[in-house]
C-alpha cells in the first residue's frame, strides 16, 4: 500500500537524501543494541575494576553522542543548535565536576544521618 | 502581494536560518540537561559520601532494565524514522511509526512502575534514606518525561488523522516532538549506566 502524500506538496524533498538518512538510522539502531548488550555482559567478565568502568563510561559516551549527532540531525543542522545544546551540557558537566570537588572530598567530612553510617 | 506576505511570515521563523521552535527546543534540552545534570550530580554525590548505606545490586534487575533501555533506544530508532516520514510528507508512515514510538514508550512506563513497585515492597521508598530519595527523585522525573512525551505524540496522531496538514509545519513540529524524544532516550542511556550498571562492577563475580 502507498503512502498518502499531504494535502500540501512539499516544496523541493530530497529524498535520496532522506533515503541515506533511512540507512544510517537503521545501522545505528543495530550498533545502540549491540552496544547495550555488551555493556550487560561487560560487567560479568572477570577484567578489573578500573577497565570495566572505563569501558562502560566510554559506551555510554559513545550511544549519547550517535544519538545526538545522526538520530538529533545534529550532524545535518546548523552549528548554533550544537552550541544551543553544547551550553547547556558544559553547566551540567561542570555541575558535577564541581560538586564533586566540594563535596566528594575526602577532606569533608559528610553529615552524619541518623541510621547511616557516612563513608 | 501574498507571496511577499508569505516569505515576510517565513522569514520571522527563520531569524538565525533555523526555525524559531526547532532553536528553542534546542535551548530548552540544554536546560534540561542542567536540571538532569543536577538530579545525577547529586545521587552520584550521596552514592560517594555514604557508599555503605545501601546495596541495591540484590534490588536492581540488570535484565529488566537492559530490556527497558533497549525499548528506549528502538522507540528512539522510529522516531527518527517518522521524523524522515514526515520530511518526505508520508503522512501515513509517519502515523505507523508515531504509534510505534507510543507503544516502546508505554512499554517502557511499564517496566518501570513494575520496578518501582517490587523496590517499594522491598523497603526502598523516598522516605527510606539519601539513595532512595535520589534514585526515586531522578528516575522518577526521567518517567515523568517519557509520560509528556507520550502524550505529545498521541496528540500529534490526534491532529494528524484527518490528513489535512500544513507540510512545513508538520515537519518541524514531528522534529521538535523527535527531539524531546531522543533527549528522553539519551538521559536514559546515562542513567542506566551510572545508577544500574556501575553499582554491579565487583559484585558479580566479574571484574575485580
Amino acid at each position: 500500500m502507498k503512502d498518502s502524500p499531504l494535502d500540501i506538496p512539499l516544496p523541493s524533498i530530497d529524498k535520496s537524501g532522506e533515503n541515506k538518512k533511512y540507512h544510517a538510522f537503521v545501522n545505528l539502531a543495530l550498533i545502540l543494541a549491540a552496544v547495550t548488550g555488551i555493556e550487560l555482559v561487560l560487567v560479568y567478565l572477570p577484567f578489573s575494576i578500573a577497565f570495566v568502568y572505563s569501558v562502560l563510561i566510554a559506551l555510554s559516551l559513545f550511544k549519547f553522542i550517535a544519538v545526538i549527532a545522526w538520530f538529533m540531525h545534529l550532524i545535518y543542522d546548523k552549528l548554533i543548535l550544537t552550541l544551543a545544546f553544547g551550553t547547556g551540557m558544559a553547566i551540567a558537566t561542570g555541575t558535577y565536576t564541581a560538586l564533586l570537588f566540594l563535596l566528594g572530598s575526602d577532606r569533608v567530612a559528610p553529615v552524619e544521618i541518623p541510621g547511616i553510617v557516612p563513608m | 502581494m501574498s507571496t511577499a506576505a508569505d516569505a515576510s511570515a517565513h522569514d520571522a521563523h527563520h531569524n538565525l536560518m533555523v526555525d524559531n521552535k526547532k532553536l528553542f527546543m534546542w535551548l530548552f534540552l540544554g536546560s534540561d540537561c542542567m536540571f538532569f545534570g543536577t538530579l545525577i550530580s547529586t545521587h552520584l554525590i550521596y552514592r560517594k559520601l555514604y557508599p555503605e548505606e545501601y546495596d541495591p545490586t540484590h534490588l536492581f534487575s540488570l535484565e529488566l532494565t537492559s530490556f527497558s533501555t533497549f525499548i528506549l533506544l528502538m522507540s528512539s530508532f522510529l522516531m527518527a524514522l517518522a521524523v524522515s516520514a514526515m520530511h518526505k510528507g508520508e503522512l501515513k508512515s509517519f502515523r505507523r511509526n508515531v504509534c510505534g514510538v507510543i507503544f516502546f514508550g508505554l512499554i517502557f512506563l511499564g517496566c518501570q512502575v513494575y520496578e518501582f513497585t517490587e523496590f517499594v515492597h522491598e523497603g526502598l521508598t523516598l522516605q527510606s534514606g539519601t539513595f532512595g530519595s535520589t534514585f526515586f527523585l531522578l528516575t522518577g522525573t526521567h518517567g515523568v518525561h517519557v509520560a509528556i512525551g507520550v502524550i505529545w505524540l498521541l496528540c500529534m496522531l490526534f491532529y494528524t488523522q484527518n490528513g489535512k496538514v500544513d507540510a512545513h509545519e508538520s515537519a518541524v513540529d514531528a522534529e521538535v516532538a523527535g527531539l524531546y524524544w531522543h533527549f528522553v532516550d539519551i538521559v536514559w542511556i546515562i542513567i542506566f549506566t551510572v545508577i544500574y550498571l556501575i553499582e554491579f562492577i565487583g559484585k558479580t563475580g566479574g571484574a575485580h
